[in-house]
């Protein structure tokens, strides 16, 4: 594997009553981490103590092979990018984007070759006289990419940039913004507490509760694959059932739930484990009419369920069911509609074992 | 007549049911009109008075009082004293400022009341405080002849000591809400595009903060040259505007005062149109607050 371009090692500090501990995080070149976590777990303290605005008590920092755990913010090279995007409000579109260049030995004019070159690139060329109140959310993030770049950083951080926009802006770009992320090719870490960012931007994602990373790893892996229920929690496993293992053959388990056995895979869980708690995401959850022949899934898990509601979320559906335990599948509005679902009537529900990850109780 | 066959016109044209109130205004609500009322109130208790003392002076007792040397060196003397007050101000002022508004100390909230103290004591009091600190065996005026030959009291120096503690607090105050409202991330991405703490605060934070300082200055230049009561206590010679005027009272009577007030009025609202202006110009040379 090629050297990590931050490696944060075992990062420990204080600040007031919030604490930092033992935060490890590393990034390969051109790589996208997510840091996913609700409200105060840190997730901005540990992006502004990569960009040096506080010192750890223990620990280090390197970043593109040069420790820089004492150096001040302008002496390291980070492009930081916060909320609003945080372009200076007294500055034209093209000053902020001069403004980049300082840390390159002499101030750049605005009106310069340099700065020229950025705006033309990110298409805010006819943008340059403009103060940032006048641009649309697209132009502010436009402005400020062109200003992080500039700046040439080894790694960008990002501390939720979309987090005042509405929904549909979000989408558009939060588009832009990972074409941007793949052409650039440099290192990002993207502090979030919206999953659909870090599905959408991130190869890496690492969850943060109280100060801790409580889990991190490729992105299809964490939500697969929760390590405890706060983490599967967080990135929205909708099913958390508590269950009993019967038997053990190889990787896979025998699970009672209630009077219902299901089948696992989960060749990692430990041997003797007699009680553990079933994730099982709500996509996972197949769903057939009771008429129709199973599909070619020999050791699948298949039962008869009642359906009790049909919730629907614009394109996508949340059906809750009943058989003994709980269970929601999440389908689309169509699949819902032609299998005829309505509260009170029935539904086969299939589940590969594989989809089922298995925590210890 | 013209105009109000046009509004008869409009009136016409839109109907009698329409309010005539233009698309763009909103219809003013109760609590609006209430508060205008007692707004005005307020505005003629300020403006009439001095506009009465303006219009009781005839041009040619103006250009008597304006041609005392007497008059126009008290006038003088207090822009001056005025202006040093408002640099010493802005030189220990906004630094105080900016740490009130950046650091989170226990005690910040006691060290922003004693900035205000000022605002509280009456300013004969003031000035017998000062008096006391800055006299010949003060604490600071002690050291201050010894060893800087520099005297306060009958001074300029002394009335700069008495303007600037009774106006300082305006500039402290004014300029502590313009940091405060200097958003912090706009300065920690400064830092990360590499700007020193020093380039941060003079290209981002200073520009941002501006209008406020400008405004607490401009403040603080008034409140210094309407002073009376301490520059009184400590330096009645040289006398400032405000003891002239004080002392033409009492040797001639009202209408000899009444000249140089009008006077003093006149140029001491000309100075913070004047200032105003160029902070204004200022904020908007640098792109900001159009």
């Amino acid at each position: 594997m090629n050297r990590p371009v931050l490696a944060v090692e075992d990062v420990s500090l204080g600040l007031g009553a919030f604490s930092l501990r033992n935060v490890s995080l590393a990034l390969a070149p051109g790589e996208v981490l997510t840091l996913l976590g609700p409200n105060g777990a840190g997730k901005s303290v540990t992006l502004e103590t990569i960009a040096g605005f506080h010192r750890p008590r223990a620990g280090r920092i390197v970043i593109g092979g040069r420790d820089v755990t004492s150096l001040a913010p302008e002496r390291r090279r980070v492009g930081l990018m916060v909320q609003n995007y945080g372009l200076f409000p007294h500055l034209t579109v093209a000053a902020n984007v001069a403004f980049g260049f300082v840390a390159r030995g002499r101030a750049r004019r605005p009106d310069g070759a340099d700065v020229a070159r950025l705006l033309t690139r990110f298409g805010i060329d006819h943008l340059a006289a403009r103060l940032p109140r006048d641009l649309s959310p697209g132009e502010k993030q436009r402005t400020a990419l062109a200003r992080a770049l500039a700046r040439q950083p080894e790694i960008f951080l990002f501390d939720e940039p979309f987090s005042a926009l509405d929904a549909r802006t979000r989408d558009t770009l939060r588009e832009e913004f990972r074409a941007f992320l793949r052409e650039a090719a440099v290192p990002a870490i993207f502090v979030t507490h919206d999953q659909a960012d870090a599905t959408v931007l991130a190869d890496q994602v690492a969850i943060m509760d109280r100060g801790r990373i409580v889990q991190a790893g490729p992105v299809a892996e964490v939500f697969r694959a929760p390590a405890n229920s706060f983490v599967a929690d967080f990135t929205g496993v909708e099913n958390r059932l508590p269950g009993r293992v019967v038997s053990r053959a190889g990787g896979r388990w025998q699970i009672a739930i209630g009077d219902r056995l299901l089948q696992a895979d989960a060749p990692s869980l430990a041997a003797g484990t007699a009680d553990v708690f079933l994730c099982i995401r709500g996509e996972d959850v197949a769903l057939r009419s009771p008429g129709e022949p199973a599909s070619d899934l020999s050791t699948g898990n298949r039962l008869t369920m009642r359906v009790e509601r049909v919730i629907g979320l614009g394109a996508l559906c949340r059906v809750v069911l009943d058989g003994g335990f709980p269970l929601i599948a999440c389908l689309t509005r169509r699949a819902a509609r032609d299998l005829g679902l309505v509260p009170g009537g029935h539904a086969v529900v299939e589940i590969e074992p594989e989809s089922i990850h298995l925590l210890a109780g | 007549m013209r105009s109000a066959d046009l509004l008869a016109d409009a009136s016409v044209a839109s109907g009698p049911s329409r309010p005539r109130w233009p698309a763009a205004m909103a219809r003013p609500s109760g609590v609006m009109l209430v508060s205008w009322f007692l707004g005005s109130v307020l505005l003629a208790f300020i403006v009439v008075p001095l506009l009465g003392l303006a219009i009781s002076q005839s041009g040619a007792s103006l250009v008597h009082v304006a041609a005392l040397p007497e008059v126009r060196n008290a006038i003088l003397l207090s822009f001056a004293s005025a202006l040093l007050a408002t640099s010493v101000a802005a030189l220990i002022g906004v630094p105080l400022a900016y740490a009130l508004a950046h650091a989170t100390f226990p005690g910040r909230g006691i060290v922003a009341a004693i900035v205000d103290i000022p605002l509280a004591v009456p300013h004969t009091v003031a000035g017998i405080a000062l008096l006391f600190a800055f006299g010949r065996r003060g604490i600071f005026g002690a050291p201050a002849e010894a060893w800087l030959g520099l005297r306060f009291w009958g001074t300029v120096a002394g009335i700069v000591i008495a303007m600037l503690f009774v106006s300082v607090p305006y500039t402290v105050s004014a300029a502590r809400i313009g940091f405060e409202s200097v958003d912090p991330r706009l300065e920690k991405v400064a830092r990360t595009l590499g700007m020193g703490a020093w380039r941060v605060l003079w290209h981002v934070t200073l520009p941002l903060a501006w209008r406020s300082i400008a405004t607490g200055l401009i403040l603080t230049c008034a409140r210094a040259i309407s002073e009376f009561g301490a520059v009184v206590i400590l330096v009645y010679y040289p006398m400032t505007a405000p003891v002239k005027i004080y002392e033409l009272f009492l040797r001639f009577g009202l209408n000899e005062a009444a000249a140089m007030a009008t006077l003093l009025l006149a140029l001491s609202l000309i100075l913070l149109i004047l200032f105003r202006w160029l902070a204004q110009g200022q904020g908007r040379a640098s792109g900001y607050g159009r």
